[in-house]
């Protein structure tokens, strides 16, 4: 196994405007990503779950602190550069599911394979296997708002998987489903990270979810407070 | 996955707004291509009008009539005109040839004399080419051999003369000997310019060169062509052609002596130009209300878009090309509509105000003009899609965290 870090993480800090003042959502936090980690961030609302895995996903940048992407700096990174690195090396899913309404599930699937130019015939080809992988295969055609909640998420689950990414991005991932529809995406989840060797970093405050977790992380008032050896 | 469906998918996804905006577009567009149309007829009007004013496509004269202003009549004329006449008359290009002899003089109606501008012509030569005869009114057009004129009938109200009456016209002839002819008023014509209308006088080539003792000389000659999309190389042509017989001949183009189209087409170009660059504003200002809400409402869609991995430019292009698309339909219709509103305009034979010095009105004409539709769909797109650039350029660039928090 490799145990390179996926993404690295030192001393990230970010803060927000509040009116005049600037509130702390991050402070100093150190993190490293391993190839198929599942690890789970859990901490109460407000503890910096969501801001640390904006940072680590490169949806955001820190006010200080480093991230290093297979050792490259991603302070370094142009938007375009940093763009492509969500688009091939990074999957997200998010708690609204966040599906595009006028694309066919398909094609949603194939949203960022088509970002990434990739060859027509790979593209369908890769869809067809991905909507089997998640239990979808009938729902090829139907949009978003005609599928269910767990059906929405497992396309939202596909569509993070398109490009083959080292690490997806899951934010509360459940919190919109029932126990039973919940408990089938985390089978899904920890399915692909086994079977297919992709790790997951789920930001949660579920149980279920925490009960699943390979490794944990807890934060409080945005710094890390438990960090498994 | 073929992008403009995608982008269909999204100017059909709330159909109220896109029929806003398209309900802007297809105003623009029929605004843009009723003005177009309209100009164009006036341009194609303006242009038959002062061809066959008596101009022609092709005027023949001294080089020094073209040059320079004659201190006396005929003091450029042009010689040897019967056989520059008759080498005009046979060539294949050329329908009418129109021989002038033009100069100043006095008519005196019993107690009046006024002063006009006299143009002396072949009768039969200008019933085919000019449109001066159509233009009598009262009486009739010059006839060949007959001692007669034409007035405009602002010349004729300020002799007080009617048709029938006696006219004495008295000229300074090219050696500055004064010389007076009579002759009967044989008809009286409208002439559309006021001004004009006040001094003309048209009477025969053999009446003129009676009063002005000349013979075998006149000031130009006007031609009409069978074809006028030839009319600079059929002009070189004849003039070649025309040399050995008058060395000092020399040709011009209508659109070279008609100093007045060019500057009413200017002017024409110029106000439709601004009252374009308004529409255009209007359409964009009207249009980005609609793109701007389009845009926030889909800020979450583009902030999933971009954590996804799609680069901004490609977002932005996203937005323009829904807004091309929505710019090209709205645009046919927009078509059908001007095509109908121009039948509809055009049958009922509306009267427009006379135009600065004219004494006629004319009956609003709206052309088909192919071009005018063209540059109405590409100011309708380039307007549509400059509405959709800025917002869309404004959300591609907001933050990726604050675009996903959007409710």
């Amino acid at each position: 196994m490799n145990h390179t870090p996926i993404v690295s993480a030192r001393g990230l800090s970010r803060h927000y405007p509040l009116g005049k003042e600037t509130v702390p959502a991050l402070s100093e936090a150190d993190l490293d990503v391993m190839q198929t980690d599942f690890l789970i961030l859990q901490g109460p609302s407000g503890s910096g779950k969501t801001t640390l895995i904006n940072l680590l996903g490169l949806l955001d940048s820190p006010d200080a602190g480093s991230i290093h992407l297979d050792g490259v700096n991603a302070a370094s990174l142009s938007d375009d550069a940093r763009s492509d690195a969500r688009r091939d090396r990074f999957g997200f899913i998010f708690q609204g599911f966040n599906l595009v309404p006028v694309l066919t599930a398909a094609e949603n699937i194939a949203y960022p394979m088509v970002l990434k130019r990739a060859a027509a015939a790979n593209i369908q080809k890769r869809t067809r296997e991905l909507l089997a992988a998640v239990g979808l295969a009938d729902k090829a055609e139907v949009r978003p708002d005609l599928l269910s909640g767990g059906q929405r998420q497992r396309v939202a689950i596909a569509r993070a998987l398109a490009n083959a990414p080292g690490v997806i991005f899951a934010d509360e991932p459940t919190a919109n489903l029932d126990t039973h529809t919940a408990d089938t995406i985390l089978d899904l989840m920890q399915q692909l990270n086994r079977e297919q060797g992709v790790a997951f970093v789920i930001a949660t405050h579920d149980p279920r979810v925490m009960a699943r977790a390979g490794r944990m992380i807890t934060l409080r008032d945005g710094r890390i407070v438990e960090t498994p050896a | 996955m073929n992008p403009w469906v995608i982008a269909w998918r999204n100017v059909v996804r709330n159909r109220r707004r896109s029929l806003l905006s398209g309900g802007i577009v297809v105003f623009g567009f029929t605004s843009f291509a009723l003005a177009g149309g309209f100009m164009a007829q006036s341009f194609y009007g303006l242009r038959n009008s002062t061809i066959h004013s008596g101009l022609g496509h092709l005027q023949f004269a001294d080089a020094g009539a073209f040059d320079q202003n004659d201190d006396t009549t005929l003091e450029h004329g042009l010689g040897n005109t019967d056989a520059i006449i008759a080498a005009l008359a046979q060539d294949p290009a050329v329908k009418v040839v129109m021989p002038r002899i033009e100069f100043f003089g006095l008519a005196t109606a019993g107690l009046r004399s006024v002063p006009f501008m006299g143009v002396g012509v072949d009768p039969m030569a200008e019933a085919r080419g000019s449109d001066i005869p159509a233009s009598v009114s009262q009486g009739r057009w010059l006839t060949p051999g007959q001692r007669e004129v034409v007035l405009g009938r602002g010349l004729a109200r300020h002799l007080n003369a009617k048709v029938g009456d006696t006219l004495t016209l008295l000229a300074t002839t090219p050696d500055g000997v004064l010389n007076a002819v009579d002759a009967n008023i044989a008809g009286i014509a409208d002439v559309l310019v006021k001004e004009l209308s006040d001094r003309y006088l048209a009477t025969t080539l053999p009446l003129a060169q009676e009063l002005l003792n000349v013979s075998n000389v006149v000031s130009k000659i006007s031609v009409d062509l069978h074809e006028p999309a030839d009319v600079a190389a059929t002009g070189q042509r004849l003039l070649a052609k025309l040399r050995p017989l008058s060395p000092d001949i020399s040709v011009k183009r209508w659109d070279e002596l008609a100093a007045f189209y060019g500057q009413v087409k200017m002017l024409y170009i110029g106000i439709f130009g601004f009252m374009g660059a308004i529409l255009m504003v209007v359409v964009f200002l009207a249009a980005i209300n609609t793109t701007l809400m389009t845009v926030t409402e889909r800020t979450r869609e583009i902030g999933t878009l971009r954590a996804l991995g799609a680069r901004r430019g490609s977002l932005v292009k996203n937005f323009v090309a829904e807004a091309i698309l929505l710019a090209l339909v709205a645009s046919g219709a927009g078509a059908l509509l001007s095509i109908v509103i121009s039948l509809a305009l055009n049958a009922t034979g509306i009267v427009l105000p006379p135009p600065p010095g004219s004494t006629h009105g004319f009956p609003i004409h709206i052309q088909f003009f192919p071009a005018s539709y063209l540059v109405a769909t590409l100011a309708m797109s380039v307007t549509l899609a400059m509405a959709a650039y800025f917002p869309a350029r404004r959300a591609a660039r907001a933050s990726i965290v604050t675009s996903l928090a959007h409710v």
